[in-house]
């Protein structure tokens, strides 16, 4: 298998290596494009728990936006708690403030008895919209997400998966 | 040169062993070889790998908010970087094999294939002759056997006979097959040499049983 490789001159490997340099790169790097387009940190978010039920399931991948700073009642949002680096998606049944005041939101997951203030960090009642929230969500896919689960859960899976695109496309001269 | 077998099924097995092979036979007879299209390549790609690898590690160190003003630069940078990338691969390299220049005479050699077609297209620009590019084919068969070992001497002769700075630099393969095209036409704009390699074979360097099958498929 490697044989192929040992034929080569050093600029044709280093092509080869470019290749699969790119692929990672031109992935990251949309990534990047779509959070700079969305002005959110983390545009795509998958739905790791079922508070939200039925509204969305397990594993659903979420589209934000975080442009819209006057973020209204019913809308869904993503935030982070502060100090931790979990996002949650919940709704928002309350607001204070908005235009010259700083705008705070209280959130509420559907499937949830009660609000997260429990959830939010000690001492802290209400979100801040400009600095704990990601974005509102926007639009969602179904499952899909669901690979993403599945690769935190068995980090050795991520391993795997980028050792296995690495030979296919280094090994693979088109 | 490493008797390696591949698929001859894989039309890209064989055009890239093929190119290889052109490759090195030229390197053999003393062109020297202009890597200018691939370096600028090389330049491009990385340059583009370096920005992306930068803005990850500043996104790493220093979190969202404090590097998203540099992050958008990055991001358009990348962009251009790689629409340059792609024109040089695509407008500017078009296939090119092996550029090279010997004793004053440079040689430009770009290949193609077409799908589900087994012929070897090349397309040679000569600043010694006509100053358009002339453009030759052969069938895969005639250096490759039918289990898909690469036959070195059929190829340079074909190269040979059909490419004047080629034959130029390697008289022996360029008039080995000429004698033997005694009945063929002479060297025009498209020529294969399907019938001249039957013969060559004769004094071939494989076992018989291979040229056997080789002047089998012939017909």
């Amino acid at each position: 298998m490697f044989g192929s490789l040992a034929s080569l001159q050093p600029r044709q490997l280093a092509a080869q290596v470019l290749n699969f340099a790119l692929v990672l790169s031109t992935a990251f790097m949309l990534w990047k494009g779509l959070s700079v387009f969305a002005d959110s940190s983390s545009p795509i978010v998958v739905v790791l728990s079922g508070s939200m039920e039925p509204a969305f399931q397990r594993g659903d991948l979420l589209f934000l936006w975080n442009r819209g700073q006057e973020t209204q009642v019913g809308e869904v949002v993503v935030y982070n708690v502060r100090g931790k680096d979990i996002p949650i998606v919940h709704r928002v049944i309350q607001r204070f403030g908005g235009g010259s005041t700083p705008l705070q939101l209280l959130t509420k997951g559907d499937n949830n008895a009660a609000d997260d203030t429990e959830l939010y960090a000690r001492g802290q009642s209400y979100l801040d919209r400009s600095q704990d929230v990601i974005g509102s969500v926007v639009g969602y896919v179904p499952f899909v997400g669901y690979v993403t689960i599945l690769l935190s859960e068995y980090p050795w899976l991520k391993t795997a998966m980028l050792v296995f695109m690495a030979l296919t496309v280094v090994l693979q001269r088109e | 040169m490493a008797e390696a077998k591949i698929s001859p099924h894989s039309l890209n097995d064989l055009k890239n062993t093929t190119d290889d092979a052109l490759a090195n036979y030229l390197r053999g007879l003393q062109f020297r070889q202009d890597n200018t299209k691939l370096d600028v390549r090389l330049a491009i790609g990385y340059a583009s790998v370096v920005i992306a690898a930068v803005t990850f590690t500043a996104d790493y160190k220093l979190g969202w908010e404090a590097t998203k003003g540099w992050t958008a630069v990055a991001v358009v940078a990348y962009a251009l970087l790689n629409g340059a990338f792609t024109y040089w691969t695509w407008g500017v390299e078009k296939g090119c094999v092996f550029d090279g220049v010997k004793e004053g005479r440079k040689i430009s050699v770009a290949s193609k294939t077409n799908k589900h077609e087994p012929t070897y297209y090349l397309t040679v620009t000569d600043s010694g002759s006509a100053a358009s590019a002339r453009q030759i084919q052969a069938p895969f068969t005639t250096w490759f056997t039918a289990d898909g070992y690469f036959v070195a001497k059929p190829f340079q002769q074909w190269l040979a006979s059909s490419v004047e700075a080629i034959g130029a630099a390697d008289v022996k393969n360029a008039s080995r097959a000429e004698t033997e095209e005694a009945t063929a036409p002479g060297p025009e704009e498209i020529e294969t040499v399907a019938q001249s390699t039957g013969s060559a074979q004769a004094s071939g360097t494989e076992s018989k049983s291979k040229s056997s099958k080789r002047s089998k498929r012939k017909g």
